[in-house]
């Protein structure tokens, strides 16, 4: 695959203990007894209700990965990447259909789509250019990348491209590894600009040689972990090529220059 | 950005399998909307797929789904363009980009029901094999003989029309050669139910456009194309325009903004004004909100005069499948030089100005425009040409 080289311009993410790039970046976790939640300041009132944990997440590293970038959030394209989805909405409907007699609500049932994420973003940011979500299991981070290049290589200055999954579904996932939410984003440009962390290309797929971030294996096994080791090593200044699916993919490689 | 050229495409809908069982029932004025198997306690008309669907080869088992077999039946009918397309591009050169709304939920909802009804899922239950959005990437790939970048893009009622414009731009981009792009959905009960709660479904089969038309009938199918940086191409898609409401999840902007908007980027992008198209294919959902913004929408755009069609009438709503069985029948009109009658009950809706040719219409048809629109307020108009 020849995709061409574009530039990480700034960076924003969400996990428990470290809400957002900049924690990650000098590991200064949170320090508070109660889980984490995302604060999902992107969103207006009315759509922050709206939207999922999840959701809230995807808007928190978006915000924080744009503010970084000093890109504007009415017009730059957010590609939003997840494997499920907003999966547990899906099984909250399934338990009302098949557990309950109650209707099925009709306020549940349009933020399930997989799209409900960057529908309330575009509403919130007051967005009305291009959005999208898009899936493939653990190589959605390259697919991502990839989408927001194509934007780039075809007249587009900046793209933002975040890659979240929600907790796993455990009554799904019976027998395979189960993982916490996580959320990362990455702004990228078609121009180097002064701020830039690193040159980007994704490439086709092969061996990578940069480390990846350490994390619990909570966060490991989650589909979206790939964005979390790319932001690292662009906040860590690494070059070399890195696996943008922790080995449990198709292999797509990012190969960064500092 | 050079027209996206369409070498090959497939199709598979309540009327039936591959272009002339299409050709057949659009020409006739047969809708494929009727009695469906899924069991419910209100009543709808649906667009069930009523023939049988391949079985897939006996190692691709643990993945069989009712969404996988609709796929290998759809590449099934793409055969002779994608062993031309092998021949020509390396396999890690095509990319399969394929839209979905419900992925793997039909199965997830039965095995789901076992679930609370007996504490256990099916023994040949997979989540990850059968219901995620990348399982069916896996067995296209598979059985299509191709290896490069694939996705999903599901953003609801646009998500096959998404594809297109992806695909374009990767060719534009140099990263990809060619790829496989559309979308496919299958009817579930949660999707059905879902849309009765919105009190967005007709109990009769859909009537777009007619002045008492009271919802949505949904369907299901999907459509395949095959598009290449160079080959031999009967239609392409000239532009394309993406672009957002930003008014409301659910609800349609009332004037049809981010509509108008998809609609002119499609003629900016391709170079071309209102009065090259020759024929609009609606989203036309058959909601009283979504029909009345759309005709709207048209009307500033292009005028009254562009004969506009939805043929949700004939298939019901598929939903990610839309855009693209609609970008086939957008490729038929021009290849065939006729446009199907707009059909369902009653007269049409009288404050509707835009044209609706209730008669199949002959004629020259150059280029077609084929909207989409979604939840989010994801809009998706694709330009469609003779090539």
């Amino acid at each position: 695959m020849s995709a061409p080289t574009v530039h990480v311009a700034g960076v924003g993410l969400w996990m428990q203990r470290y809400p957002s790039a900049a924690a990650w970046a000098a590991r200064a976790p949170e320090a508070s007894e109660e889980p984490l939640k995302p604060k999902g300041e992107a969103f207006d009132r009315v759509n922050r209700r709206r939207a999922s944990q999840m959701g809230r997440a995807i808007g928190d590293a978006v915000c924080e990965a744009m503010a970084h970038a000093s890109v504007e959030p009415r017009t730059t394209p957010v590609i939003v990447g997840s494997s499920i989805g907003e999966a547990s909405a899906m099984i909250g409907l399934l338990d009302q259909m098949w557990r309950s007699d109650e209707p099925m609500s009709p306020a549940v049932f349009t933020v399930s789509v997989h799209n409900a994420a960057s529908g309330l973003l575009s509403i919130s940011m007051k967005n009305k250019g291009y959005t999208t979500s898009i899936a493939a299991d653990y190589d959605t981070p390259a697919a991502t990348l990839l989408e927001g290049i194509g934007l780039l290589a075809t007249g587009h200055e900046a793209v933002c491209c975040v890659c979240a999954d929600e907790d796993s579904p455990r009554s799904l996932l019976e027998h395979a590894p189960n993982w916490d939410m996580l959320a990362g984003a990455v702004v990228l440009t078609r121009s180097r600009t002064g701020g830039a962390l690193a040159d980007l290309t994704v490439e086709g797929i092969g061996d990578g040689d940069l480390d990846t971030a350490g994390v619990d294996d909570a966060f490991g096994h989650n589909p979206q972990i790939g964005m979390i080791d790319l932001i690292d090593a662009a906040q860590r200044g690494a070059t070399g090529a890195l696996r943008l699916d922790r080995g449990k993919g198709r292999g797509y490689l990012a190969k960064l220059r500092s | 950005m050079a027209p996206l050229l369409v070498t090959g495409y497939s199709m598979l809908s309540a009327l039936g399998t591959g272009r002339q069982q299409h050709l057949d029932a659009l020409a006739a004025g047969r809708s494929g909307l009727g009695a469906h198997p899924i069991e419910l306690d209100f009543e709808t008309a649906a667009g069930a797929v009523r023939q049988a669907l391949p079985e897939l080869p006996a190692e691709l088992q643990p993945w069989s789904t009712r969404l996988a077999r609709m796929a290998y039946a759809l590449l099934q009918e793409l055969d002779e363009p994608l062993r031309r397309a092998r021949e020509t591009w390396r396999p890690d050169r095509i990319a399969v980009l394929l839209g979905t709304s419900t992925a793997g939920a039909e199965t997830t909802e039965v095995a789901y029901k076992q679930f609370v009804d007996q504490g256990s899922f099916p023994r040949d239950y997979d989540f990850q094999r059968q219901h995620t959005f990348g399982a069916v990437l896996s067995i296209v790939r598979q059985l299509a003989g191709v290896d490069g970048p694939s996705w999903m893009a599901s953003t609801a009622c646009t998500s096959s029309g998404k594809t297109f414009a992806t695909a374009q731009r990767l060719i534009a981009a140099g990263a990809i050669d060619a790829a496989i792009v559309g979308g496919l959905d299958t009817l579930c009960t949660m999707t059905l139910t879902g849309f009765h709660a919105l009190q967005a479904l007709d109990s009769a089969p859909c009537r777009p456009f007619r002045e008492d038309r009271n919802g949505i009938s949904i369907g299901e199918g999907g459509a395949f194309a095959l598009v290449e940086r160079a080959g031999d191409a009967r239609v392409a898609i000239e532009g394309i325009g993406e672009t957002s409401d930003a008014y409301h999840i659910s609800a349609p902007h009332p004037e049809g903004s981010g509509a108008q908007a998809a609609m002119r980027e499609a003629l900016e992008r391709a170079g071309r004004a209102p009065e090259d198209v020759h024929h609009v294919n609606a989203h036309g959902t058959g909601t009283r909100l979504n029909d009345t913004a759309e005709a709207n929408a048209i009307q500033c755009v292009l005028g009254t005069e562009v004969p506009t069609v939805s043929t949700k009438a004939y298939t019901g709503h598929t939903l990610g499948a839309a855009a693209a069985i609609e970008m086939a029948f957008a490729a038929c009109a021009i290849e065939e030089g006729w446009i199907p009658p707009a059909i369902g009950d009653g007269d049409i809706d009288p404050k509707i100005e835009v044209k609706i040719p209730t008669q199949k219409t002959s004629g020259t048809f150059e280029r077609v425009l084929s909207n989409s629109f979604a939840f989010g307020g994801n809009n998706v108009s694709l330009l469609v040409a003779r090539a």
